[in-house]
């Protein structure tokens, strides 16, 4: 099963108006691993075209990226009022 | 004067248990959670083991929305084309039913309704952005600017400690303190899953631990089953650490590796995947437990590092759900002296060493070592298929000694004989 049928199977309540997780693109073009890319269980990071592109609104909140991230672009928050993710099971 | 007596941040097993613990105490309480409703945002693998909800919930065995009890607990070694297994399963375990597999909303949202009707107020769907401090005492916490007061606050907020980080009390987490975890629920029917897991009632289940020695880049990950009543939680732990050394694998993908081993499959052939989730685990142990208590706060579950894990057992909700008690307990004890100091809020380390919280984390201090070790995730297992295959088949040879197979099969593990034998007495040690 692919990522992104699994992903398709959560329910989210996507906060349009504030991303709970940015990235800094300057730091992210010089990363020599790009280690997000395999750690974040979500996919919410890839590389498109050798460019890191990042979505926060497949996110599910695990934190993982912040831990991956060893070169200080991750800048992570709760996501706010109820948004993000909402597990059926959990 | 504080708007609360204590303030809790997270409304999970931890969070929860202390709440119902001091609004039974008579405390005033508010228990703020940023899921909506609470148990929405968790995450476990998971199976409660023990009985540690019975101090705040007597009644919980019956009331709480359990699955199924563990009747069967299994260990698995699996290589490429092989597993080796124990399958322990036992009369004994079935009349102590100390442990039952569970779903975290359900459960979760279950504790929260306990909180509530034990008089704690629980605002759920609010987001605590930092602990409010006034000089070096925290007074509160404060939310998109607003203070909201308290003697006290918990920091129940699990895996992923935001409040803590932003506030200053703790460092962001390191390699060496997590894993990641990744789990689907398997949608089967009742009746399927008690006749693949060999279960005579759909009261009884199955929680089995696997070592996966066999993943595609090598990556170490442990990986783990447990049956609900009437679906199948299925996930892998991955160290992060390991992740990071390979850089080759993702972490999305290692789940699939694992349904698709030759002894899985059946277990879950027909199921459908209802839903996906990830989580970080706490795999740090001793070296990862952040300040636990400080002027005016105390740290709990998850957010505190509270976890055990030997790669037979993985355990988190009791040890939450314990710390969250003994919390609540200190509270309770620090309200009747007037003292919220970090001095006043010293009991509560006294009540965790005395107890299995942070006994079980001191006496089995590094065993994370042995847990993601060559030797667990490549020796035993490769040993073990070399020498069961020698044991259990027949090639018309003449049959060697056990000691001699078993030697010539540890020149099969991929692991030096050396690092073997030191990996086999470090792990007799702490274990």
């Amino acid at each position: 099963m692919k990522i992104e049928d699994r992903l398709s199977l959560l329910n989210y309540k996507t906060d349009k108006s504030y991303e709970h997780i940015t990235i800094n693109p300057s730091i992210c073009e010089t990363c020599p691993d790009h280690f997000c890319t395999f750690a974040c269980p979500a996919k919410c990071y890839s590389l498109i075209e050798e460019k890191l592109n990042f979505k926060y609104e497949d996110c599910v909140e695990c934190g993982t990226c912040d831990v991956a991230c060893s070169h200080g672009s991750v800048a992570w928050n709760n996501t706010k009022g109820g948004h993000g993710v909402k597990y059926k099971y959990g | 004067m504080s708007e609360f007596d204590v303030i809790i941040v997270g409304a999970g097993p931890a969070g929860a248990s202390a709440a119902i613990k001091l609004a039974g105490a008579g405390s005033s309480v508010l228990l703020v959670e940023r899921g909506d409703p609470p148990g929405s945002k968790n995450v476990s693998g998971g199976v409660l083991w023990g009985d540690s909800l019975g101090s705040v919930a007597p009644d919980w065995e019956k009331a709480a929305p359990m699955e199924r009890y563990v009747e069967a607990k299994g260990v698995s070694f699996l290589t490429k084309d092989s597993k080796i297994s124990i399958d322990f399963r036992s009369k004994k375990l079935q009349e102590r039913r100390s442990g039952y597999t569970v779903l975290r909303t359900k459960l979760d949202g279950w504790l929260s309704k306990k909180a509530k009707d034990a008089g704690a107020m629980v605002a759920s769907g609010i987001t605590v952005d930092k602990l409010a401090f006034k000089d070096d005492r925290v007074i509160g916490v404060e939310q998109d600017g607003d203070i909201i007061t308290s003697d006290i606050v918990i920091l129940a907020e699990g895996a992923n400690p935001r409040v803590a980080i932003n506030s200053g009390i703790r460092e962001r987490l390191k390699d060496r303190d997590v894993a990641i975890g990744v789990k689907e629920i398997i949608k089967l029917p009742e009746k399927t899953i008690n006749e693949r897991f060999n279960l005579t009632s759909s009261k009884m289940g199955f929680a089995s631990e696997y070592v996966l020695g066999f993943l595609e880049g090598g990556v170490k990950a442990g990986g783990f089953i447990y049956t609900n009543k009437e679906s199948i939680s299925l996930g892998l732990v991955i160290s992060m650490k390991e992740m990071r050394q390979n850089n080759n694998t993702r972490s999305f993908d290692l789940i699939e590796q694992f349904k698709e081993h030759p002894y899985i499959a059946p277990l879950i052939d027909g199921g459908r995947v209802d839903e996906y989730s990830a989580h970080m685990v706490q795999e740090g142990g001793l070296k990862s437990v952040p300040q636990l208590y400080g002027n005016g706060f105390m740290v709990v579950g998850d957010g505190a590092g509270f976890s055990f894990s030997n790669g037979m057992v993985l355990q988190g909700m009791n040890y939450a759900i314990a710390s969250g008690i003994a919390a609540a307990e200190s509270a309770i004890k620090a309200k009747i002296k007037s003292n919220f100091t970090m001095e006043g809020l010293s009991s509560y380390e006294e009540r965790l060493k005395s107890s299995f919280v942070l006994q079980d984390l001191m006496n089995f201090k590094g065993i994370e070592e042995v847990t993601w070790s060559d030797m667990i995730h490549r020796g035993i297992p490769n040993m073990s298929e070399e020498l069961f295959l020698s044991l259990f088949s027949e090639n018309g040879q003449p049959k060697a000694h056990m000691i001699n197979l078993l030697i010539r099969a540890m020149g099969h593990s991929d692991v030096p004989r050396k690092d073997m034998v030191i990996n086999m007495y470090r792990m007799l040690r702490r274990m």
